[in-house]
């Protein structure tokens, strides 16, 4: 335990760990500052859901209706008095709005207008969402897929009963009206990507490069100073490095968990997420680009969240054990650095080299690099050529597996080997 | 108590030790070589840095490295090249070291306070060591070796970088340490350990030359050191014909030092031969240059 926290010091008093996690805490605070323009009227989806529940039905839509329209009335009266006019709706009079007709009205009366407004959008949004999933045809979607994809033989067939699989959840999933619950619109608002791609991601890279650097450190230490005779020498010997490992996984805890930490308190003091946690990350509402988000099993915004937040950590401690295993194979920081980044990258490209009529082509995705590329794909059935459900379940598994084996050879290896 | 049996090391396709025999009780040993014989290579397969590719090593009838932690424990080592942490303290570097010694807190820190005034290093006890003298150096490392009390003391050329005074001082230390212990100096200056060691070992062309007591080493060259006085035109037919120990310029005469085995001449003194003689003389191939 004391050697543990000897270990520990020699990353967490490192100077350029300490620079690049401040420094990347602070690029972190300002992607969500920078995206935060409309954090303003997100408070409307928070209160539709709190003023009609969570979940949409028929009865609450009725009710929202009726009330939009008390909210009209009292549009019109003002809009009658300043200006002579009344409206069939809030999109109406902004649709009408100019520059000159603008100045009649106050701040706080436009402010309550473009509530109504999105009141409106959101209501109308709901209201089509039956209309909008009979729409989707699942099995024409992993047919487009394989078409863009240029998959044939095996490929294609595999992907044809994926697509399948899929569409049975999207069935279940509609019964269980997932879909009906309120969330930010995403065609306007993009909250999920903008959660878990535009700040997931640079904090996944972000928190690689730190875990890279201190695991390397931490394990490279004395022989890049020259103290490996003394220490290895030393009753704890060769074991040494047990510890170093212990002392790698928790520098990492401590830097990913800061990161991410900081990160997400930022975030969710700026978006406001209070009646949304429970709604469903599956949505008709997380809707941002052709197709929605669907996730393979029933989950609440807030247990997506959790989710993402464990397989992130898990990741992020696998990656320090490859690293670990590279360091301790070469002994040096430099050569550490750029080997892992090497194997990072190739298996990022190393479905682009499979052949398109050959299941290799999903076999070669079950990887950390391609996990880790899509967090705001984790746990979503239309995930690309990554449809499988239990993708992330089985990615963690193999790289458990794969890591263990290289454990165990480069351990034996080291437990042999001269120390010169 | 450590028993090194038919030991050979090889690097890839060089032999750096072959055959070796040797056995150690308590009392102080000098590894005494010159450059590049192998002393470095014996120690670090004492402490179990790199095994032999031949023979094995036994403590107390143990292999050392079945042994493991437990042969470590009892084991003190002070590298050549001794590694620190430039941003460290000598304290904080001990205490570092004393944990992977398994050394409790508590105990530690008395024990450093304690070495440190050993090697006179108390005033810079908690001064960074990036700004420490290679002598200064050299002694955090000696203190480390004594951490844990070791039964087996074992120093790779521990007196390079100590000035006179220090050197006084480290024999001193070891005089006082060497009661019921084993401890192994690596060095190939010989008057740092003449006077210390009870016995020595000598390497040459990779096998054991010597294990004896430095009287007997002397012996072997009883009769054979002569002096005596030449010109100075003389000193090439004389080094040519002779193995010469040392000269020395006397008025303008040369004193020379020298072996010879068999007939003297009448105006050659015989002398006591001392270890350095015997170093020069068994040494005098690697050692071309003349001395
Ligand atoms: N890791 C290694 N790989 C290959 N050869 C080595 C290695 N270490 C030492 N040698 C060689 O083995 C021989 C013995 O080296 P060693 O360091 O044991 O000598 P030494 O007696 O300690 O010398 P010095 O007095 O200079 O410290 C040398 O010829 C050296 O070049
Ligand atoms: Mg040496």
């Amino acid at each position: 335990m004391q050697i543990v926290k000897f270990e520990c010091k020699k990353a967490l008093t490192s100077p350029i760990i300490l620079f690049l996690l401040l420094l990347f805490t602070a690029y972190n605070i300002l992607i969500v500052s920078n995206s935060s323009d409309f954090n303003k009227e997100l408070h409307v989806a928070n209160d539709v859901a709190n003023s009609y529940g969570v979940e949409i039905t028929d009865e609450t839509l009725l009710k929202m209706e009726k009330d939009l329209q008390e909210e009209l009335t009292h549009l019109n009266n003002i809009t009658e008095e300043k200006a002579g006019q009344s409206f069939s709706s809030a999109g109406e009079f902004f649709s009408q709005l100019t520059y000159e007709r603008q100045e009649k009205y106050s701040e706080d009366q436009l402010d309550s207008f473009y509530t109504i407004y999105l009141k409106e959008m959101y209501l109308d949004t709901a209201k089509h969402i039956d209309e909008s999933y009979q729409k989707i045809d699942i099995k024409e979607l992993g047919e487009n897929n394989i078409q863009n994809y240029g998959l044939s033989g095996a490929a294609s067939e595999s992907l044809s009963k994926q697509y399948e699989k899929f569409g049975n959840r999207f069935d279940e999933m509609k019964r269980n009206m997932e879909h009906k619950r309120w969330f930010f619109a995403g065609k306007v608002y993009s909250m999920h990507s903008q959660l878990f791609k535009q700040l997931f991601l640079p904090i996944i890279f972000e928190s690689i490069i730190l875990i890279v650097l201190s695991t390397a450190l931490i394990t490279n230490y004395e022989f890049e100073n020259k103290a490996h005779l003394v220490t290895y020498a030393t009753k704890r010997g060769r074991r040494l490095m047990v510890d170093k490992l212990v002392a790698s996984l928790a520098v990492s805890t401590i830097l990913s968990v800061v990161l991410l930490a900081v990160a997400l308190i930022v975030y969710f003091k700026v978006f406001d997420y209070t009646h949304l946690w429970h709604s469903s990350i599956s949505s008709a509402f997380n809707w941002e680009t052709n197709f929605p988000y669907v996730s393979w099993w029933e989950m609440s915004f807030l247990q997506y969240l959790v989710g993402a937040i464990a397989l992130f950590y898990i990741c992020m401690l696998l990656f320090s054990c490859s690293t670990f295993a590279i360091a301790v194979l070469l002994k040096n920081s430099y050569f550490t650095f750029f080997g892992f980044i090497a194997i990072f990258t190739i298996l990022f490209m190393l479905q682009g080299f499979m052949p398109k009529s050959s299941n290799l082509i999903f076999v070669t995705g079950f990887n950390l690099t391609s996990l880790v590329l899509n967090p705001h794909q984790w746990f979503m059935a239309s995930n690309g050529l990554l449809v499988f459900k239990y993708y992330e379940v089985i990615t963690v598994l193999v790289a458990v597996v794969v890591i263990t084996i290289l454990f165990v050879f480069v351990m034996k290896r080291f437990n042999k080997q001269d120390i010169v | 108590m450590l028993v090194v049996n038919n030991v050979s090391k090889n690097y890839g396709d060089f032999t750096a030790l072959k055959n070796i025999n040797l056995e150690f009780g308590s009392g102080v040993y000098g590894l005494l070589a010159p450059n590049g014989a192998g002393k470095t290579t014996l120690i670090k397969m004492l402490v179990t840095l790199i095994s032999p590719s031949k023979g094995e090593i036994l403590y107390n009838g143990t292999d050392i490295t079945s042994l493991d932690e437990e042969y470590r424990e009892v084991l003190g080592f002070l590298p050549q090249q001794f590694g620190y942490y430039k941003h460290y303290s000598p304290k904080s570097y001990l205490m570092y070291l004393a944990a992977l010694k398994g050394i409790e807190k508590k105990v530690a820190q008395e024990k450093i306070t304690e070495l440190l005034d050993k090697v006179a290093l108390s005033d810079v006890a908690n001064k960074k060591m990036r700004k420490f003298s290679g002598g200064m150096i050299q002694r955090v490392g000696i203190a480390q070796a004594l951490l844990n009390d070791p039964k087996i003391v074992i120093l790779d050329e521990p007196t390079a970088g100590l000035d006179p005074k220090e050197r006084a001082r480290f024999r001193q230390l070891l005089t006082e340490l060497s009661r019921d212990r084993l401890i192994i100096i690596s060095t190939h200056i010989v008057s740092d350990i003449e006077s210390i060691a009870n016995e020595m070992v000598m390497i040459k062309n990779q096998e054991l030359l010597y294990k004896d007591s430095v009287e007997n080493i002397c012996n072997t060259l009883d009769g054979a050191v002569y002096e005596t006085t030449i010109t100075n035109d003389e000193l090439a037919s004389f080094r040519a014909n002779h193995v010469l120990l040392s000269e020395k310029q006397e008025q303008s005469k040369m004193l020379v030092r020298f072996v010879h085995k068999g007939e003297s001449k009448e105006d050659w003194t015989v002398k006591n031969p001392h270890l350095e003689d015997v170093f020069l003389y068994e040494y005098r191939d690697d050692l071309s240059l003349g001395v």
